[in-house]
């Protein structure tokens, strides 16, 4: 191979008359073990900003400060930074930093990354360049399916997680009859598929679910519709993200239909998300969550931390990023290298608990990281009484229940 | 900008002098710089980004053959390069044939979807022409998003081998020079269309339809080639784009992939060709140098730069350099 290479080569530089040396940056030798660069790859001046963005850049470096803390001397290294860069929720851009940042910037490990058909392509550039990648932010099953492999671990959340805890747990808690809304296209589809499943699972029905064009700011068609179907539902299920959510919501406002007896359910939610659109204009509204702030004390110990550094309380995804960096470091520190696959042999099977990890578990089969969820709903406004804390916890989904059992699709 | 414009007419007086006679000479030295650079491009930059350059240049390149020189301003053309982004993917996961022969392929498609794309276009002018382009484009990009089956719809298509005779060209740096002389065969393919005869009455056409048509000229069918050219040359790009990141996703259909190359050429100069090559390099250049530099709005600085270049320079980048130049050669 190397000797094909060189070939190219030799034919490319008497092609081109120049000197020129070999492809920059590819060889490996200037990782060493004395030397940790984790790679933060997320969007950093679009729609996903508020949800993860620099502050899981911040996130991680709290994670840093937190390893240092705790070994002292003893910690394998002392030098270990952090990389950053803007993919714009553009796969081809998210395509070539990664590879940037494992070649040139020498990156052992890169976090987060939104937007599915990114993260999906980062896990490629990881299997090639065997340098490990924790997906946190994009939410395809495909990363532990079909996609899967050796280098890429799927942590926080994914579609079956938010279908199945939403849609399951609020069938059983009494609303049997559903109507679900969905933008059509493939994390809609997946999403609609999943709720479906988990809501006939548990003995519900699907009275009415309709696909709605992405991205669309006129939802009043599916809005009438809803109280006039026949049995009339007990819940719209919406699984619309972002800006198509923010109009949806908005105009279920408008047509009261809560009043009319038709709960509203949302697929995926963040706490900016209720930030930006007001507890008012969402109360009542239950979706699933990987983590709350306010859960408990460690939880808000580290989100009164997280508060200091960035002025705002943390999502989920900067929860998981912190979790993601601390626990990569742990197991480097474990395994005495930063040798990508002695880390993944310490990280795959074991049992965590951290701030973001409640009863954790790095499934060895699909690199599944499986975790307690919570089945969260919005306040009224009377009962907000603080800044951010804006949901009550319903129940604790827990872990071995709120993941999907290891797809046969996925061969490691 | 206007630093290095200026300086680039300044500097060389005595040698400009000395070549002022012969324009031909000049040409050539031009020409061999810029394969110079060219070829030491991947030792200079991230070799990744060096490729993005070389499939965004034809792309801008097709653009422009459309607007500067048949004066038809197509905001639609994505629907070409992921057109041909797509048909070079599944032509190269089914058939497992040579890349440049994918590369082909896809072209060849993205010029048959042109066809009749074009033969409904071209009866408009002015923005009615853009409008119907871009809805086109977006019927395409509706098509790939719902048929997720064949496009993998919006995660895409993944894992698109890239293979050459057996050559390993997982690394960048190879692939760009083997990409490279598909590129130069687009590029040299423009030029030749606008140098030729046919190439004259496509200006001919931009500047005065109407006496074109008198002269017995049929306009339609010139634009409706120019516009099935236009689109091959795109696809060349596209294809050589899916072929550079492996995988193929809906934002190559995207409407603002259509908006980024109509932005290149008008950077680099509408009606030079190798602007579009400029503009590409500079744009392609700028996303990726802001998107490590931590700063928070990408936008703001492509906008910006857009304005500048708008208000300051009319003839685009190149087109400025190129008037300076021939004011001194002609003083």
């Amino acid at each position: 191979m190397r000797k094909r290479a060189t070939i190219v080569c030799s034919v490319a530089l008497l092609l081109a008359g120049c000197g020129g040396g070999g492809p920059q940056g590819s060889s490996d030798s200037k990782l060493s073990g004395d030397r940790i660069v984790l790679g933060v790859l997320n969007d950093q001046s679009g729609v996903y900003l508020a949800l993860s963005g620099t502050n899981s850049v911040k996130a991680v470096q709290m994670a840093i400060a937190d390893f240092k803390a705790k070994h002292g001397g003893d910690a394998i290294t002392d030098d270990i930074t952090v990389e950053t860069a803007d993919h714009q929720n553009k796969p081809d851009i998210a395509n070539t930093k990664a590879a940037e940042m494992y070649d040139r910037l020498s990156v052992d490990a890169i976090l987060d990354v939104p937007t599915s058909s990114a993260a999906l392509k980062v896990a490629d550039v990881a299997k090639e360049k065997k340098k490990l990648y924790f997906n946190i932010s994009g939410a395809t099953t495909d990363l532990t399916g079909k996609s899967c492999n050796k280098y890429t671990f799927h942590y926080a959340y994914d579609t079956y997680m938010l279908a199945n805890g939403t849609g399951k747990t609020v069938t059983e808690q009494g609303a049997k009859n559903w109507y679900i809304v969905y933008p059509n296209y493939a994390f809609g589809q997946d999403m609609e598929k999943s709720f479906s499943a988990a809501v006939t699972g548990a003995g519900g029905t699907i009275v009415g679910k309709d696909a709605t064009p992405f991205p669309n700011d006129n939802f009043s068609t599916f809005l009438l519709k809803a109280p006039t179907l026949n049995p009339k539902p007990d819940v719209l299920g919406t699984m619309q993200a972002g800006g198509d959510l923010v109009n949806l919501v908005k105009q279920y406002n408008e047509f009261k239909l809560r009043e009319k007896g038709v709960d509203l359910s949302v697929g995926l939610m963040f706490l900016t998300d209720i930030h930006s659109l007001t507890p008012a204009a969402l109360a009542g509204t239950t979706y699933t969550d990987a983590w709350y702030w306010n859960f408990d004390a460690e939880n808000r110990a580290f989100a009164d931390r997280f508060l200091k550094e960035t002025g705002s309380r943390p999502t989920f995804a900067h929860a998981a990023n912190y979790s993601a960096a601390l626990q990569y470091l742990e197991a480097v520190q474990a395994a005495g290298t930063d040798d990508a696959d002695a880390v993944v042999k310490q990280l795959e099977g074991k049992d965590i608990n951290d701030v973001f990890l409640r009863n954790g578990k790095i499934r060895a089969e699909d690199h599944r990281v499986i975790h307690d969820a919570y089945l969260a709903q919005v306040k009224p406004a009377a009962e907000v009484t603080e800044d951010w804390d804006y949901v009550k916890i319903l129940k604790t989904i827990p872990a071995a229940e709120a993941f999907r059992t290891p797809s046969a699709d996925c061969k490691l | 900008m206007s630093v290095a414009t200026q300086e680039k007419a300044k500097r060389p007086p005595s040698l400009l002098r000395a070549v002022a006679g012969a324009p031909r000479g000049l040409r050539w030295a031009l020409l061999a710089a810029a394969l110079a650079v060219t070829l030491w491009l991947p030792n200079g930059l991230y070799p990744a980004v060096a490729v993005d350059i070389l499939c965004w240049a034809l792309f801008a390149v097709a653009v422009d053959l459309l607007l500067g020189y048949t004066g038809l301003l197509s905001f639609g053309h994505a629907a070409f390069w992921g057109t041909s982004a797509y048909a070079t993917g599944l032509v190269a996961i089914h058939a497992g044939v040579p890349f440049p022969v994918a590369v082909l392929a896809g072209a060849l498609v993205a010029a048959a979807l042109a066809a009749p794309i074009g033969y409904l276009a071209v009866r408009r002018t002015g923005i009615y022409f853009a409008m119907v382009t871009l809805a086109f484009a977006q019927m395409i990009y509706y098509i790939a998003n719902n048929r997720r089956g064949l496009t993998g719809g919006e995660n895409g298509l993944q894992s698109v081998p890239r293979e050459l005779f057996g050559l390993d060209l997982t690394d960048a740096y190879y692939f760009y020079y083997a990409a490279l002389p598909v590129v130069l065969l687009g590029l040299w393919a423009a030029w030749r269309i606008v140098h030729s005869p046919f190439g004259r009455v496509l200006v001919g056409i931009r500047d005065n339809p109407a006496r074109a048509r008198a002269l017995g000229y049929p306009v339609h069918r010139y634009k409706l080639l120019a516009f099935v050219l236009s689109a091959f040359i795109a696809g060349l790009g596209g294809g050589l784009f899916a072929m550079a990141h492996r995988f193929v996703t809906l934002d190559t259909l995207h409407w603002t992939t259509s908006g980024k190359a109509v932005v290149m050429v008008v950077l680099g100069g509408i009606g030079t060709l190798w602007g579009g090559v400029l503009g590409a390099a500079l744009l392609v250049r700028l996303e990726d140098w802001l998107s490590f530099s931590g700063f928070e709005a990408v936008g703001l600085v492509t906008g910006g730069l857009f304005i500048v270049v708008v208000l300051v320079f009319r003839r685009g980048l190149w087109g400025t350099a190129a008037d300076l130049l021939r004011r001194r050669l002609n003083r």
